[in-house]
């Protein structure tokens, strides 16, 4: 028994915010090469989980990628790579990109770009992931234009919630600005990017801060009365609004078509790593796309476990779990279209030899109050 | 954590009752921290026998599922059927409102065969 962690192959990486962690009698796990915080002593997934639907949570997110491209046309550059287009947003406003394979279109990687200025591209990349994204571009890179790796330099704090904007505010730093965009704050002496970002479906802030500074950073939060939450209800959080996990709904073998993580993907641009590709998918219909699943009886889901339908195996699910907030178990699967599944279609899963049915929908699971 | 009173397997399960009559089984308070948030329990009916170490069901976490093993032969006389709608309660009270099945021992001497809370203590401190 026990939660499921990957084997340590070389020692994992820690955030500078570990030895609160263990003060706070969290349990670990490995994740993307890092030791994270799964769920804190007096929390547990379900009350993380709640008090970020119904309050406020602070997560520990420092293992997410840091890399910053600059240089002339650093943007125009990073543009004629990634998936989305940054011509759709203005400096001082982030966007939800992939990194996608350019003979393939798998997704390499999905990362959150910052459009910093026309010369300025900061991104926030997956953990595992961060290495490969940086070795492509940086391999890419026109003269004049830098690929650096900031993974350890930076803690990433993600505060989510309703309360946010107030526990946020009550810190002096900036809360009015748009969904999707960011603003730069000094904190006691420590310069940090507030994005209006997250992954949990709520409104909530993304605070980048000097690894230096992240300890006076996090303790204020604690110490206004935020729960902190970890990677467990991290994950439940992302099933329920359907948001893309890599490795799992997104992978080398999992294009942004069949995802249905289309619209991050600018179609009109000249060009991106994987355009060809996507395009012929596109147009050919893709094989298999990704679809909702909610357990019409009793029964947690899990990742790959078969989905059928009148008795053909129609597909797998990439994620699955028990939805705390609606109380029933819900997954994300990918299903072959030759299968002809509209929403509401009756399926079954094979959860360890036992067939339990289930209904296809369209995600989100539970509706999303990012703004 | 480890009541004096019952008796243990290297599962992490507790028996309680000297095996004259039924024995109550249940997640020690060691498995169900290590399990997090049960969700979800699938229990045996009624009437099912049972060889000692065979399935009697799972304990779902939201993070895990685990196998619940019977600790000793004999048939399942009752399962705890509020745990259906409150699995919560295995994390809140693992010796006694998160009971999981009443088994009757098909031989009242395999309860003693067990471990004892010294030695699951030593077990546990291993782990």
């Amino acid at each position: 028994m026990g939660a499921s962690a990957e084997p340590p192959t070389s020692p994992l990486r820690r955030s500078p915010l570990h030895d609160r962690h263990v003060a706070a009698g969290a349990k670990f796990a490995a994740f993307g090469g890092w030791e994270m915080p799964l769920e804190y002593a007096g929390g547990g997934v379900l009350r993380e989980h709640a008090a970020v639907r119904e309050d406020c949570g602070v997560f520990d997110v420092s293992h997410l990628g840091k890399a910053r491209v600059t240089g002339p046309g650093a943007a125009e550059f990073v543009n004629a790579c990634l998936s989305n287009d940054l011509g759709r947003i203005a400096p001082g406003q982030a966007q939800y990109t992939l990194c996608c394979d350019d003979a393939t279109g798998g997704v390499v990687d999905d990362l959150i770009a910052y459009l910093v200025s026309p010369d300025e591209v900061f991104l926030v990349p997956n953990a595992a992931n961060t290495g490969e994204v940086v070795r492509r571009l940086a391999a890419a890179a026109p003269a004049g234009v830098t690929v650096t790796d900031e993974h350890a330099d930076h803690a990433v704090l993600a505060v989510q919630g309703p309360r946010s904007a107030e526990v946020v505010a009550a810190l002096k730093l900036p809360v009015a600005h748009d969904y999707m965009s960011f603003d730069t704050a000094v904190l006691d002496g420590v310069e940090l990017i507030v994005c209006r970002t997250g992954y949990t479906g709520e409104r909530g802030f993304e605070l980048v801060v000097p690894a230096a500074g992240a300890l006076a950073v996090w303790d204020a939060i604690v110490a206004a009365g935020v729960r902190p939450c970890g990677l467990g209800a991290r994950d439940t959080l992302r099933t329920e609004m359907g948001y893309p996990l890599h490795g799992q709904e997104l992978s080398l073998d999992i294009t942004p078509v069949q995802a249905r993580a289309g619209w991050a993907v600018g179609w009109s641009k000249p060009a991106f790593w994987g355009r060809d590709a996507l395009l012929a998918e596109k147009a050919a219909g893709p094989r298999r796309t990704l679809r909702g699943l909610v357990l019409t009886g009793r029964g947690v889901p899990r990742g790959h476990m078969t989905v059928y339908a009148g008795g053909t195996a129609v597909g797998e699910t990439t994620s699955g779990t028990f939805s705390p907030t609606r109380k029933e178990g819900i997954a994300l699967a990918l299903l072959d279209t030759a299968a002809r599944l509209a929403d509401g279609a009756e399926v079954e899963l094979d959860v360890r030899g036992r067939r339990l049915p289930a209904v296809v929908v369209k995600p989100p699971f539970v509706q999303p109050s990012v703004r | 954590m480890i009541p004096e009173d019952l008796r243990y397997t290297a599962e992490h399960e507790w028996v309680s009752g000297d095996g004259s009559g039924p024995v109550r089984v249940g997640i020690t308070h060691f498995a169900q921290e290590a399990l997090g948030d049960i969700v979800f329990v699938q229990l045996p009916e009624e009437g099912t026998a049972v060889q000692a170490g065979e399935s009697l069901g799972e304990v779902e976490s939201t993070k895990s599922v685990s196998e619940i093993y019977a600790p000793l032969a004999g048939t399942v006389v009752a399962r705890n059927a509020t745990l259906t709608d409150e699995p919560e309660l295995i994390n809140a009270e693992p010796y006694a409102a998160g009971w999981l099945v009443e088994i009757v021992p098909d031989d009242a001497g395999a309860v003693s065969a067990l471990l004892d809370a010294a030695a699951y203590r030593e077990l546990t401190e291993q782990s």
